[in-house]
């Protein structure tokens, strides 16, 4: 006999289920909000109130937490959009059903990760409206006609959302199911709006220009369109496509550790695949975006760059570094394990290029990580003969260690290629060329980039950051886009010759798919946190001094506890968006498994459309 | 016990508790928060392990105009000012750079006058020519250069002295506003400048 739901698993599902009741619940906050908005703006005219704290944890660490949440839940709610939308692209165009349905069981966590960000940023606002009155009146009086936009956005976004969610199944064929996806389309450009608004507001914080007279409309565009809010907004969506597809990977890993049946492994080992490779797929060019957006901050303020990689900050990017080199490993560790054990017999073939490029990747990742600077006393300094190191500091520099992550990206995409055509053998009659071409490509890419990086010590720095760093950069993407479209027209030809096995990826694969997400969310919150604290005792760089009793920066041994735990929180969160979105199929497939419905879906797991074998079967 | 020893108890203790979880657990979603807990608390130690910096903030300054005794005491402020609330380093450079979005402003004291500087400050729009390129009534191109003495920079005419003096003194020029010239905190402006604070000349450190 089944037992009732309690009143708030009822409320839990009402949410999962209806964005409808999250918009209702979404307008009622905005309602209940809008008292406080208007004593905010009365306090941050006439009242001479500029902070109010938190007894306790202190208005600062409140803020830190809530808006970091908001952030990483942001970031998922706008990623899984595009992983969703480019899974059903990929399963409408190669017809396999699997995409569809896993495009389809991720959209439907939107709506419970929605109301979860949606509530988030509502707490955010009135914590800064109550904790900072004069930044926000500041912000409120440059950036009002934003937020009006931003508010149409979300009306669009919700609607779309509407329409995208609950027409899956009635668009599902011909050209209806070309309209679900122009749908989804929109609800990704939507969504793009609005992550670039709020950015604007952000990053003119950081980067403010000179607001002259005119019109509401001018001065907000005027401040919008600040030298690092493009940056910022490339770097963004691209790390967004990065933390949806690592997430997905997280979830197919924990639910493929758990899994009970042959069915359920070799549809969570695919999962995890599919994440990986979208979250890899994002990686690979987010270093160029940093990149970019780290050049930018330059141009704008010298000594905000120096504060960031040569100040205070700049054992975070030793941090920095070892985050994303684990990133690197884990993902290519993924890859190998993908090859020695779902491709049986690939073993030994692939056993000594695996090493090498294990090998290279240690290397640079050690480069990366080596500090320029070191902190000594003075005699340590003296014996060192001063405060670099003399064979460490070669490493230290940006010559090196862009050098290494060029590289890092290249082996990671070798990685990949290689996964993609092991167990397959070329027919086509201009392989050997091809093969050829791709070998030379890739060697001579690999050479130059190493070259650029030891010449990059005997040029002037701007000649370097201008010419070499970007030619580097050019030069990795060239490699990319030559190989990815040789490799596929190879393919399309070739012939299998061992078939792909899933669901005998041993226990670690699912742990590794899980350390990939950490990495990423860790890596997001510690560069909030370097984003941040290059504005130093600014709450607007150079403009709005922070004369709180916050002004300053923690140091990062304090400012990384507060990060673990945010990340932990964060992923507490996830699990129960995916624990709360997945209660009704399980309730289902439970049910339907008792009374063998024989439907098709009763078979199905909990999450995500079923392997290939499902597939056939329905 | 410093607040760094007891981070890293803590991150100690969520590393234990991950390794315990691991070893008696068998539920697989605890497991992997145990896995979790490990690498974060790793994380932390790691993060404890570097050198520990925190960036304080310099110290407010708030200079009473009655302590401003000869040109160069103006100087200084207005040097403060250009860097900080007046937020002129935003666009302008002193000396030719690759970041300037606006004139270079080396030698400006000496090229132009104090007057002219106080209403290029004032009244950017003042000597813009007109675009008649097209019908009608001509418009008015948009100045880049905001309206310093209102919102949101809005400094007093105290503060524009004060700046102009810093622009003569760092061309080489000697400096023609006086002390003297200052509003004193409740007396009638003496310009028909709208000054946003008149009273105390408050400025952050500049870096």
């Amino acid at each position: 006999m089944m037992q009732r739901p309690g009143m708030i698993e009822r409320l839990i599902r009402l949410f999962a289920e209806s964005p409808a009741a999250v918009a209702a619940f979404v307008a009622t906050l905005g309602v209940l909000a809008a008292p406080v908005v208007g004593l905010a703006a009365d306090s941050g005219g006439a009242s001479a109130v500029a902070y109010r704290d938190v007894p306790g944890i202190g208005s600062r660490n409140l803020v830190w937490i809530v808006a970091q949440l908001h952030l990483l839940l942001a970031g998922f709610v706008l990623g899984v959009p595009i992983f969703a939308w480019l899974c059903e692209v990929v399963g409408w165009k190669s017809g396999e059903k699997r995409y569809d349905k896993l495009a389809k069981e991720f959209t439907k966590l939107l709506s419970s990760a929605y109301s979860t960000t949606a509530l988030f940023g509502g707490i955010l606002l009135f914590i800064l409206i109550g904790a900072y009155p004069k930044l926000m009146a500041y912000l409120s009086d440059i950036f009002f006609p934003s937020f009006m936009v931003y508010c149409a956005l979300f009306l669009l976004e919700t609607a779309t959302l509407y329409m995208y969610w609950y027409g899956w199944d009635a668009m599902s064929e011909g050209r209806s199911k070309v309209f679900h996806l122009v749908l989804g389309f929109l609800l990704n450009v939507f969504a793009f709006f609005i992550m670039i608004i709020p950015n604007s507001w952000a990053t003119f914080q950081a980067s403010p220009v000179v607001i002259a007279e005119g019109s509401d409309m001018a001065r907000a565009w005027a401040a919008t369109w600040n030298p690092t809010w493009w940056p910022v907004n490339i770097h963004r969506l691209i790390a967004n496509v990065v933390l949806g597809g690592y997430i997905c990977g997280a979830y197919a890993g924990i639910r493929y550790l758990s899994a009970r049946t042959p069915e359920e492994r070799e549809h969570y080992d695919w999962m995890g695949y599919v994440g990986n490779f979208i979250g890899v797929f994002g990686l690979l060019p987010l270093p160029f975006a940093g990149y970019w957006l780290m050049r930018e901050i330059y141009q704008y303020n010298q000594q905000m760059g120096i504060t960031l990689m040569g100040g205070f900050l700049s054992w975070l990017f030793i941090l920095q570094a070892m985050l994303i080199g684990v990133l690197f490993l884990g993902s290519n560790y993924y890859f190998w394990m993908g090859i020695t054990h779902r491709i049986p017999g690939s073993e030994l073939r692939y056993r000594k290029p695996i090493l090498a490029m294990l090998i290279i990747l240690l290397l640079c990742l050690g480069v990366w990580m080596t500090p320029h600077s070191l902190v000594a006393s003075l005699e340590e300094a003296r014996k060192m003969g001063g405060t670099h190191h003399p064979l460490l500091g070669v490493f230290g520099v940006m010559s090196a260690k862009m050098t290494v992550s060029n590289l890092m990206i290249l082996v990671t995409f070798m990685s990949f290629i290689m996964y993609w055509r092991a167990g397959k053998e070329d027919t086509a009659t201009w392989a050997k060329l091809a093969n050829a071409v791709m070998g030379a490509v890739l060697v001579i890419a690999g050479i130059v980039v190493v070259v650029l990086g030891v010449w990059g010590y005997f040029v002037p720095a701007i000649v370097r950051i201008n010419y070499f760093s970007t030619s580097q950069v050019l030069l990795v993407i060239f490699v990319m886009v030559t190989i990815t479209p040789l490799t596929a027209l190879l393919l399309k030809s070739a012939k299998t010759t061992t078939e792909m096995v899933w669901g005998k990826m041993p226990p670690r694969a699912g742990y590794a798919l899980v350390l990939n997400a950490i990495m990423v969310i860790l890596l997001m919150t510690l560069m909030g946190y370097a984003r941040s604290s290059s504005r130093v005792h600014w709450h607007v760089y150079g403009v709005m001094r922070d004369s709180s009793q916050y002004a300053f920066s923690p140091a990062l041994g304090y400012a990384a506890a507060l990060m673990a735990a945010n990340t932990f929180m964060f992923c507490m969160i996830v699990a129960f968006i995916f624990w709360v979105a997945t209660m009704g199929d399980k309730a289902k497939h439970s049910h339907g498994g008792k009374e063998k419905s024989g439907d098709g879906h009763g078979a199905l797991p909990a999450m995500a459309g079923g392997s290939q074998t499902l597939d056939k079967q329905i | 016990m410093s607040e760094v020893v007891k981070l890293q108890l803590i991150g100690l203790s969520v590393i234990g508790s991950g390794v315990l979880i691991l070893l008696f657990i068998r539920s697989q979603f605890l497991r992997v928060i145990g896995f979790v807990a490990i690498v974060l608390g790793l994380f932390s130690l790691v993060a404890l392990a570097v050198p520990q910096m925190a960036s304080l903030p310099p110290a407010e300054e708030s200079i009473d105009i009655a302590s401003i005794k000869t040109p160069a005491d103006m100087a200084s402020i207005g040097q403060k000012i250009f860097f900080s609330k007046g937020q002129c380093a935003l666009c302008h450079t002193i000396g030719p750079s690759e970041s300037a979005r606006c004139p270079d402003l080396k030698g400006i004291g000496a090229k132009l006058s104090r007057e002219f500087i106080f209403e290029s400050l004032t009244q950017p729009q003042a000597y813009i020519y007109l675009d008649y390129r097209h019908e009608g009534l001509p418009k008015e191109y948009p100045a880049r250069m905001p309206y310093i003495n209102k919102n949101p920079i809005g400094l007093s005419k105290n503060e524009i002295l004060s700046v102009i003096a810093f622009l003569q003194q760092m061309s080489g020029e000697p400096i023609s506003v006086n002390p003297s010239e200052l509003e004193m905190p409740g007396s009638a402006p003496a310009a028909p400048v709208k000054s946003a604070q008149a009273e105390t000349v408050t400025v952050a450190q500049a870096k």
